[in-house]
């Protein structure tokens, strides 16, 4: 009864001349040129961004926090003074040049190859004709859809048989065959893409008697730069932080900068358990941060240099019909 | 007839080398997906349904029926539970991802100064969102909204919808803004939905004399719709496929248990994804449902 009552309200406000105003400053699809308006938008999402960026600011600032500072409740966010050995041992415990190097490899590579491969099949799904096209993009879908969790414990053992278990090749191999991380989402992207390109570009190439492949390398490729980047971009994200699959399938030798995070606790402490001690260690939390920020720090700088094909990729490859 | 005969032949050639093409693009995913996904998943499936016990020469598999399913049903106390509790939690999630994402796209639409630097502010998280950081984060206690203990919102929740209700609520609430983190793909999928109605249409409404309150209602949110679904299906998959939900521990921990091994956690995989696939579907049908009406 009260929510009708407040709803009744805020029609009746929403018909006067007021609302009128306010409404315009809230929705103006195209009355936005106030400056009252223009005032409240920068102020609501400055306060939404502040929110959203607060645990960042957490990660920044806990960083450069001496013990002291950690233990101490009335330090909030700024430290009494800048302590710089956090991100010393960071850096050693993650073994950062080399743990570096390897997720670095996989990223790349991986990325690289599933941009091609998941072209590749986009193509074939969007623009070929042949029996069983349907049920084949169906199968991508369903991929999408099956939480690695149901088929990890076989694959284990079928890439131990395989010989492929801790060494970057249990990455890139599953990715040359259409199987890397999310790859049904990137065939649906590029899907998309190509669907919605013009349908006299093969009818020109056949006149120019030009092959499916070649027209697929000279032009379809080439057409699907924006495409490409953008799977590329988040695929290299996604290859970056992946967690749950490197812990299964690379948790020795060849280890990347999210599994040694993991082991940070223990490689910094000595203690065994303590990667199963949920309770907070004030002793490590400044170090693990800076880890933290270690970890993140590449894929934020590759997103500032990329930052418009990220946000502007996803409208112009048309993943949304 | 003769004639007929090879033309008929002549096409049909021509038709299958136009396949031929098609299943040679199609050829790597395909190989790759038979080896990597269908071996693994009808493996799984195998397993389910067997013990499995590790020996020197291998795997020993002993049939044991529906015996594993039976068990993670009937006596694992823990995972009905935390089933319950996290579909609770996600029931709540998802609306309020998307009402999220779907207000500050809008507001991100709006043409202003500045409004480059604050699109891309939102879009960071799905950078930091690594399952390693969240957790880390979750661990510190970050990223619960800081007026909620201020000013003891804990009863207010607990008296308006219940106790039972209270701690999926309180839960969600106590990691909103990582939660939140979650919306960077969803609001780029609606600012290019935006794009996708024409500003004429606009126009003439108001010519019309509607205001922008009744537009919005009238064409952006019919418009969206399609949309809207989309985001709901993308966060639907990305909360049931995060390997951090208390599921997925519960089967990962299972699996190197002495006591239920991997026979009983693919049972318990599998479950988990028979009552995803049915939300997911009922999810599916009802956005295609709105599609064709709207």
């Amino acid at each position: 009864m009260k929510v009708l009552a407040v709803m009744e309200r805020f029609k009746s406000f929403a018909r006067g001349r007021q609302g009128q105003r306010g409404k315009l400053m809230l929705l103006g699809m195209n009355s936005n040129d106030g400056w009252i308006a223009k005032l409240l938008l920068y102020i609501v999402l400055t306060i939404v961004a502040f929110l959203y960026m607060q645990p960042l600011l957490y990660i920044v600032t806990t960083m450069f926090k001496s013990l002291s500072d950690l233990i101490d409740p009335t330090v909030k966010y700024l430290p009494r003074e800048w302590n710089f050995d956090n991100i010393v041992k960071a850096w050693k415990g993650l073994e950062y040049p080399q743990a570096f190097t390897n997720t670095l490899v996989i990223a790349l590579f991986c990325s690289g190859i599933q941009v091609i491969i998941c072209a590749i099949t986009g193509y074939g799904l969007a623009r070929l004709r042949f029996p069983g096209r349907k049920f084949l993009l169906f199968l991508v879908v369903l991929t999408f859809l099956i939480p690695s969790q149901v088929y990890v414990i076989p694959l284990f053992v079928l890439y131990g048989k395989l010989g492929l278990l801790n060494t970057p090749f249990v990455f890139l191999i599953p990715a040359l065959f259409g199987q890397g991380l999310r790859s049904a989402l990137f065939i649906i992207i590029f899907s998309q893409f190509f669907h919605g390109q013009p349908k006299s570009l093969e009818e020109a190439a056949k006149l120019d008697g030009a092959s499916a492949y070649r027209l697929f390398w000279r032009i379809m490729l080439p057409l699907a730069k924006s495409a490409c980047i953008v799977v590329f971009l988040f695929s290299f994200i996604w290859y970056w932080n992946m967690y749950y699959e490197a812990s299964m399938f690379l948790s020795e030798s060849f280890t990347p900068l999210s599994i040694r995070l993991d082991n940070l606790d223990r490689v910094l402490t000595g203690n065994t358990f303590s990667q199963f001690n949920i309770q907070l260690n004030p002793v490590t939390e400044g170090a693990k941060m800076s880890a933290v920020f270690l970890i993140l720090l590449p894929p934020t700088l590759l997103y500032m240099v990329a930052q418009r094909w990220f946000t502007e990729g996803i409208e112009r490859t048309g993943l949304v019909e | 007839m003769a004639a007929t005969g090879t033309s008929r032949r002549g096409r049909s050639l021509y038709r299958w080398k136009e396949y031929s093409v098609g299943y040679m693009f199609l050829l790597p995913w395909t190989i790759g997906f038979a080896v990597f996904m269908a071996f693994p998943i009808g493996w799984s499936l195998f397993i389910s349904f067997h013990t499995v016990a590790f020996k020197a020469e291998g795997m020993e598999y002993t049939f044991v029926g529906i015996e594993n399913y039976r068990r993670v049903l009937a006596e694992d106390s823990e995972y009905s539970v935390k089933l319950l509790l996290y579909f609770q939690e996600v029931v709540i999630m998802i609306p309020l991802i998307i009402l999220f994402s779907f207000l500050v796209s809008i507001l991100l639409n709006q043409r202003f100064r500045g409004r480059m630097l604050f699109r891309a502010l939102f879009f960071l998280p799905v950078i930091f969102a690594t399952g390693q950081v969240l957790m880390e984060l979750f661990r510190q206690g970050q990223g619960d909204l800081p007026f909620i203990s201020q000013y003891g919102l804990e009863e207010i929740v607990a008296s308006a919808v219940g106790v039972q209700f209270a701690a999926p609520v309180l839960g969600v609430l106590s990691k909103a803004v990582i939660i939140l983190w979650y919306s960077g793909v969803q609001i780029l999928i609606f600012i290019a939905g935006f794009q996708t109605i024409p500003g004429s249409i606009y126009e003439a409404i108001r010519i019309d004399g509607a205001s922008p309150w009744e537009s919005f209602w009238k064409i952006t949110l019919p418009a969206m719709k399609p949309f809207i679904g989309l985001c709901t299906l993308y966060t639907f998959v990305d909360m049931f496929t995060f390997p951090f939900n208390p599921i997925m521990e519960l089967v990962s921990k299972h699996m190197f248990l002495q006591k239920t091994g991997y026979g009983y956690s693919s049972a318990m995989a599998w479950l988990y994804f028979a009552v995803v696939l049915v939300m997911m579907l009922t999810v599916i049908w009802f956005t295609s449902r709105s599609r064709k009406s709207g």
